[in-house]
């Protein structure tokens, strides 16, 4: 009955990860929030209506009642489970890269995150850019969901120029920067073609770790290994 | 310029309402054309840095400013151009207060040392301007997020100019830049729209630190972030 952990979803997407994937029919409760995401990510959140979500979602709308109550609920559940898909996704990019130098795990899973962004370019508009229009509740819930990133950055600490303590803050610079440089390119309508920002996100990321040298040499591997 | 300095100018705002506490380190610039339009404007930011821009309405704007509801039709069509127009204003109030604080020959560093301490003030005098201007801008449709990235643009012009500047010992792609400055608005963001609203001010170290790393190197940047905390 609960939205899939990450953990969850990794073990059953079993390494061929998509978003329609991870939201494999199997309850009528994962169809309406695969519906409602689909539907909203298509005509907007505020013009979406549950009738809608459950014609989409081949169940009755008594069910839909029973289950979230009222659409809000449902959109905000379905919006948790975007977030877990997206961090099992990178979760895997960046232990499959494990035993490689800790810069290019994050690079992995920044491709993993770009890619399956550019693919669900829909899912992706309505989850960074619609969801900070919809009011205190859903934007609260983004926050906790980019917090959510915080553990891919931790190790970067050790790689810190000189040993010297970084601020504390680095963590919320380095993903908040690059979630504004996402939405910005979502909102500017170049969604499908964000896997071309991933070289600027890689720098963006690393470069309050690493320093601007070691974040560029990352940078321009990155931008070398996508030109290939 | 801190807390002791605004609530001087606050008390001394009498009669003009709540509008007074609006800026109130801010310098007495002409940037409206007539003080109805301006009190208008800063009662609109004030609305909705309270309330929140889906909740504010022309009626709390006239309650904020104590103008007849004619008064504002005549200087706007509805709720949302008047917003539009009070982002404008509040983001050149903002630009303003920087370049006040920040003289030029100082070199960039101390440029933007004094010109974000100053921004971060203003911020801890009056968090609901920031909520209004950083955090509602989302609520008002892509219009206002487009003024919102053309300040932001301006910003990241201002940082990128580091590049050039003969003291400056790296030479970082144009992205960092972008970065530096998408970076501290998701800072103050963040703290704006969780309703944290004290302590602006003792964000400025960290701030410094990740604005000079990439154009000075890290022992540059380490010193700057002490300095800024003496």
């Amino acid at each position: 009955m609960d939205p899939p952990t990450a953990s969850s979803v990794e073990k059953t997407q079993a390494g061929t990860q998509s978003l329609p994937r991870a939201y494999l029919v199997r309850s009528e409760r994962e169809r309406l929030l695969e519906a409602m995401l689909r539907v909203a990510a298509a005509k907007g959140y505020e013009a979406t209506t549950v009738q809608d979500v459950v014609e989409v979602a081949g169940v009755s709308e008594q069910a839909f009642e029973q289950m979230f109550g009222d659409k809000e609920s449902c959109f905000l559940e379905a919006y948790e489970a975007v977030f877990d898909v997206l961090l099992a996704h990178m979760s895997s990019a960046f232990e499959a890269a494990a035993g490689r130098p800790w810069p290019e795990r994050i690079s992995a899973a920044l491709g993993a995150l770009v890619g399956l962004l550019s693919i669900e370019a829909g899912i992706a508009r309505l989850s960074m850019v619609e969801v900070t229009a919809a009011g205190d509740d859903a934007r609260a819930r983004y926050r906790s969901a980019l917090a959510r990133f915080t553990p891919f950055l931790e190790e970067g600490r050790q790689y810190a120029n000189q040993g010297e303590e970084l601020p504390a803050d680095t963590a919320r610079f380095a993903i908040g920067g690059a979630a504004s440089m996402i939405f910005d390119e979502i909102r500017a309508g170049r969604g499908p073609e964000l896997t071309r920002i991933l070289p600027d996100l890689v720098f963006a990321v690393l470069m309050p770790y690493l320093g601007p040298e070691a974040a560029e040499d990352e940078m321009r591997r990155v931008a070398r290994e996508h030109a290939a | 310029m801190g807390k002791q300095a605004a609530t001087k100018v606050r008390a001394g705002a009498e009669g003009t309402g709540a509008v007074g506490k609006v800026f109130p380190e801010a310098p007495a610039l002409r940037l409206v054309s007539s003080p109805k339009r301006q009190r208008i404007l800063e009662g609109m930011l004030e609305a909705v840095g309270n309330a929140g821009y889906d909740a504010a309405s022309v009626r709390t704007v006239l309650d904020n400013t104590g103008l007849y509801r004619q008064a504002f039709y005549d200087e706007f069509a509805d709720k949302e151009a008047c917003y539009l127009e009070a982002l404008k204003y509040g983001v050149a109030k903002f630009k303003a207060i920087a370049s006040a604080a920040a003289a030029p020959e100082g070199g960039w560093r101390a440029e933007l040392r004094a010109g974000l301490g100053a921004v971060l003030d203003a911020l801890d005098a009056d968090p609901a301007i920031g909520r209004a201007l950083i955090v509602e801008v989302h609520a008002a449709g892509p219009e206002a997020l487009e003024i919102r990235s053309k300040a932001m643009k301006e910003i990241t012009a201002f940082i990128d100019s580091a590049r050039h500047a003969s003291t400056g010992t790296e030479t970082p792609p144009p992205i960092a830049a972008e970065g530096i400055v998408a970076g501290i608005h998701a800072v103050i963001h963040a703290k704006l729209a969780a309703g944290d609203p004290d302590g602006f001010r003792q964000l400025l170290p960290d701030f410094m630190y990740f604005a000079v790393l990439p154009y000075f190197g890290a022992e540059v940047a380490d010193a700057e972030m002490k300095a800024a905390r003496a």
